[in-house]
Order: C-alpha cells, then sequence, then structure tokens
C-alpha cells in the first residue's frame, strides 16, 4: 500500500424512509455517505400533504377549528388557539377572562403531553425503551382529563371564535391540581431515567450542533431555538391571553446540541407545570363565550398572529374578503421550519447520529406537509 | 385536468361577479398599537422611497414594494436598525387579477414584526429569491412555487416539495378546481 496516494471514492447513497420507525411519520431523507460521515442530506416531504390550507377555503371559520386539530395533532389545542387568535384579532373580539385562563391550562398542560411524547419517542429512538412506558401513563392522564373537559381524547373542537364551546366539569380544578402532583413526579421521574444517563449522554452531547445565528436565519424556533442559546419565547417576547400574568422562565441551552434541545423541553414541561397552578389560582367564575353573531363573518382585511406551539412559533396568516369563509388562510408551521436546519445540523455528523438528531426536532408530519 | 370545465364565474373579474347576498361588507380598521409604531418608523426607513404604499394593524406594519426592491429592502431590513434575523414566513394570496407575496420578518431580539408585500402578474409570476439572505427562504419560496406557480429567480432548487414529482397546475390558485383530484 502506498501512502500519500489519495483514492477517489464514491459517495454511498443511503434512502432512508417513507416508512421508517425512527422518522415518527411519513419523512424521508436521502443520506450522502462518505464512509460513516455524513456529507449531504436530501430531506423529502410532501407525503402527507392534505391540501389543509386550501381546505380552509371552503369551510366556515367555525369548521376550520376543526382542520387546526389535525396538523399538529398532538398539540391540539395551541394549534386551534393559534387560529381562533388570528379570526378574533380580525373581529376585534375581546375573550372573557376566564375562557382565556381555560385556554391557557388547557394549552399548557397540551404542552407538557407533547412534550412527554417526545421524552418517550427520543428514548426509544436511542434504544431506552423504558421512558415511554412512564411517559405515556402520564400523558394518558392528560389525555383522561381533555376527555373529560371536551370530550375527545386528542380532536378536540373545544375553543371557539371569541371563548369556548362549553365551560368545565364541576371538578376540574380538583383534577387538574391532582394531575399536577402527578406530572410533577412523573417529569422527575423521567430526568432521573435519562438526562444524566451515560450511554444517553454519550448520544446527544456535542451531537448536531448549530449555533443560534444560524438556527435564526434557518427559522428554527421553539425548543430547537433555545436550546442553541436562544432566549425567544412568543408568550414572554410578545404575550398573549392571560401570559402576562404569569410568572415563567425561559429555559435555554448553551451549546446547541441534541441534549440540549432535549434538556429544555423536559424543563420546560416543569414550567408548564408552575404556569397551570397559577392559572388554577387566579381563575375565577365567570363567562367563558364573548357576545356575539354565531356565525363568525370578519370584516374585510388580513391579520397575521403568532404564539408558541410545543414545537415553536406557530404563525396563521388569515385573509378575509368579509364573507363566512376565509380567503386565504396560511399556516407557519414550526415542524416545517425546523426541518430546514437539518441539513446544517447533520452534515459532518456520524451516520449512527443521524437518528438522533432527527429526532431531537422533534418534528410531527401532520404539521410539515399540512 | 384539462377536460374539466373552470368553476363558473372563473373568466369574469371579481367585479364582474354578481353580487353577494347577505349583510354588507366591513373593512377591518387599521391601526397599530405602540410597538407596531415603533416597528413600522424602522420598516418605512428600510423601504426609503421604495414604499409604494404603507398601512397594518396592531403590532404589524405593512409595505408595499416592487419586485425588483425586494432584495435591497430585505437586506436593509435584516442589516439595519429593524434587525430581522428571522424571515418568518411566505405567504401567497391569489387575487386573481395580480398575486400578492407576503413576506413577514421578525427580529428575535427586538420584538420587531413587520410585513412587505410585492405583487406579480399571474401570467408571468417572478421574483427574486431570498436564499442568499435567509436559508429559511429556501423552503418557503419551493412551497409558495409548488402551490401558486411563483417562479423565484436565484433560488437553487424550485422542485416539487409538497406535491409530487409531474403534478400538474398550481392547487393553491383561486381557479384551481376545488373538489377535483388526480388519479397517481
Amino acid at each position: 500500500m502506498t501512502t500519500g496516494q489519495h483514492t477517489d471514492t464514491l459517495d454511498m447513497m443511503l434512502n432512508m424512509g417513507p416508512q421508517h420507525p425512527a422518522t415518527h411519520g411519513v419523512f424521508r431523507m436521502v443520506l450522502a455517505l462518505d464512509g460513516e460521515e455524513v456529507v449531504d442530506v436530501i430531506p423529502h416531504i410532501g407525503y402527507l400533504h392534505r391540501g389543509s390550507e386550501k381546505l380552509c377555503e371552503g369551510e366556515s371559520y367555525g369548521q376550520v377549528i376543526t382542520l387546526f386539530d389535525r396538523m399538529d395533532y398532538v398539540s391540539n389545542i395551541n394549534n386551534e388557539l393559534a387560529f381562533v387568535r388570528a379570526a378574533e384579532r380580525l373581529m376585534d373580539i375581546e375573550v372573557p377572562e376566564r375562557a382565556s385562563y381555560v385556554r391557557v391550562i388547557l394549552a399548557e398542560l397540551n404542552r407538557i403531553a407533547s412534550h412527554l411524547l417526545f421524552l418517550g419517542t427520543y428514548a426509544i429512538d436511542l434504544g431506552a425503551i423504558t421512558p415511554i412506558m412512564y411517559a405515556f401513563r402520564d400523558r394518558e392522564r392528560i389525555q383522561a382529563l381533555f376527555e373529560a373537559t371536551t370530550g375527545a381524547r386528542m380532536m378536540h373542537n373545544y375553543l371557539r371564535i371569541g371563548g369556548l364551546k362549553e365551560d368545565t366539569p364541576a371538578d376540574f380544578d380538583v383534577r387538574v391540581s391532582e394531575l399536577l402532583d402527578q406530572l410533577r413526579a412523573g417529569v422527575d421521574e423521567i430526568d432521573r431515567l435519562l438526562s444524566l444517563n451515560e450511554v444517553f449522554l454519550a448520544r446527544t452531547k456535542g451531537v448536531g450542533i448549530i449555533a443560534g445565528p444560524t438556527a435564526l436565519a434557518c427559522g428554527l424556533s421553539g425548543p430547537s431555538l433555545r436550546g442553541s442559546g436562544v432566549a425567544y419565547d412568543v408568550r414572554k417576547d410578545h404575550p398573549y391571553e392571560v401570559y402576562p400574568y404569569l410568572a415563567f422562565n425561559v429555559p435555554v441551552g448553551s451549546t446547541g446540541d441534541c441534549w440540549d434541545r432535549y434538556y429544555c423541553r423536559l424543563l420546560e414541561c416543569r414550567e408548564s407545570i408552575s404556569m397551570v397552578a397559577q392559572c388554577l389560582e387566579q381563575m375565577e367564575a365567570g363567562p367563558i363565550r364573548a357576545a356575539g353573531r354565531r356565525i363568525a363573518r370578519p370584516p374585510r382585511g388580513e391579520v397575521y398572529v403568532h404564539s408558541e406551539n410545543p414545537r415553536g412559533d406557530i404563525g396563521v396568516f388569515l385573509v378575509s374578503d368579509g364573507t363566512d369563509k376565509p380567503y386565504r388562510v396560511k399556516v407557519r408551521p414550526p415542524s416545517f421550519c425546523n426541518l430546514v436546519g437539518l441539513k446544517l445540523m447533520m452534515e459532518g455528523a456520524y451516520v449512527g447520529d443521524a437518528v438522533s438528531i432527527l429526532g431531537s426536532l422533534d418534528i410531527v408530519l401532520g404539521e410539515v406537509d399540512r | 385536468m384539462s377536460e374539466q370545465e373552470p368553476q363558473a364565474g372563473a373568466d369574469k373579474t371579481p367585479a364582474e361577479r354578481p353580487a353577494r347576498h347577505g349583510p354588507p361588507v366591513a373593512e377591518a380598521p387599521q391601526v397599530l398599537d405602540a410597538r407596531g409604531q415603533a416597528s413600522a418608523k424602522l420598516l418605512a426607513q428600510a423601504a426609503g422611497a421604495h414604499a409604494l404604499a404603507s398601512g397594518g394593524g396592531h403590532d404589524t406594519p405593512w409595505v408595499r414594494v416592487a419586485s425588483e426592491h425586494l432584495v435591497d429592502v430585505a437586506k436593509r431590513l435584516r442589516d439595519g436598525a429593524f434587525g430581522a434575523q428571522m424571515l418568518h414566513l411566505i405567504a401567497a394570496v391569489d387575487y386573481e387579477e395580480r398575486i400578492e407575496v407576503n413576506y413577514l420578518f421578525l427580529s428575535a431580539t427586538k420584538g420587531h414584526t413587520g410585513q412587505v408585500k410585492v405583487d406579480v402578474s399571474p401570467d408571468a409570476p417572478e421574483l427574486p429569491s431570498l436564499t442568499g439572505l435567509w436559508t429559511a427562504a429556501g423552503w418557503f419560496e419551493r412551497e409558495t412555487h409548488d402551490l401558486f406557480g411563483v417562479v423565484f429567480e436565484g433560488n437553487p432548487d424550485l422542485s416539487p416539495l409538497l406535491l409530487y414529482e409531474g403534478f400538474e397546475g398550481h392547487p393553491g390558485l383561486r381557479s384551481y378546481p376545488f373538489n377535483d383530484y388526480q388519479e397517481w
């Protein structure tokens, strides 16, 4: 063997997905490999494209809420909230305070449920099968509360333009505070199981690093951005609903690796628990729906409203032509934008870390493809 | 697709169509709050003499510019006092006689939100690409190309993103048959 002689080798193209358990849905990426190293990645999306935004143009404002349920299908309340806030702003509706509190309680519980799904499935991606049992035990408790409140485990259709469908059940406060105790213990349990586990650290620390400014230029938001040390949270920076009345911290990471993104989500669960507890203390009885017409007919105009989803900054661009159906609905899907950063995170990583990096973005394909 | 009858009234402009039944249409008021006014000042500064019109409501001011000035204005928004680190969204709206492309910019550290509107003709929809300024522009432009047929000059990859290879037509447009589907 002669030394110093360069041998040209062809990159190996490795296809992953669309039917692959670690892609969390129908996502496909083609990896170009030089030995063990990823030199390029081409993501392919659109397998779940249902034309949700186009469908919105054919439904009345009330019916559009159900379509938003089905975009990010593990954080339904947050998605509903994004749309009803856009319609309310266009129609200049003031939501009663109790309705606003209930919305925030449900949205934050929904955030915990969504993050628990991430904590469990991310551990599976990395080969630890146990944590999802604990995560789903607690997630199921949240779903049970949702079922008692909204009538559905997942596709709630509970928020209305101007308030809520109906008031919460009589034992709502008691059930929520019981649930919070269980969640506190549950999150601690997962923290102890996973966060400082040596194998877990080896798979996530220093893997898939993205710097803050790069992440912003890619359009990353939510825990995926905050893991890189940018403290941008819509709840803090553009407060809405009753968030200005709540005291909470925005957890940020330092290096922008997979572990930072993971740990931001875990810490956010604790912040959400504290927020729900504060809401329960502050909430009073009162009306849950603003007075108004049953059929929403917003004035002609357009509005852009964004809010904090578990996955990041969801925006709704709504154009009304004065009829009972929206003229145009455009969503800024946080998962879609977070995926843009995938290429930069994966270049130079080992092929064995591809699943770890993809998992740390916590994408939901229903929202990526709409 | 090509054998499909066009939708009723698709050949008429909105003004020629029969009047709609129902209550008279009101216009949404355009009032900026304190934060919106601060953003509007910086947005106007970045647009300078290129601004054709401006307005906005709540915290999001907008400014309309011609397509040839888009990159200039966007660059000034990013590097100037506005500090638009994020290209938040590209949203195309089909008004039939024109396609309006809305660019939403956001400053994560300064909290400004701003919107730049650019009109393109539906016969030859062409815009300069912003991929050189924000990586995020790439996929937004590909999606807009898929659904509205807007061609972004300078985007290195405009292959279908949400639609499949070989899909005919642009389903975002108002003229696209609503309940039609293609066999694949």
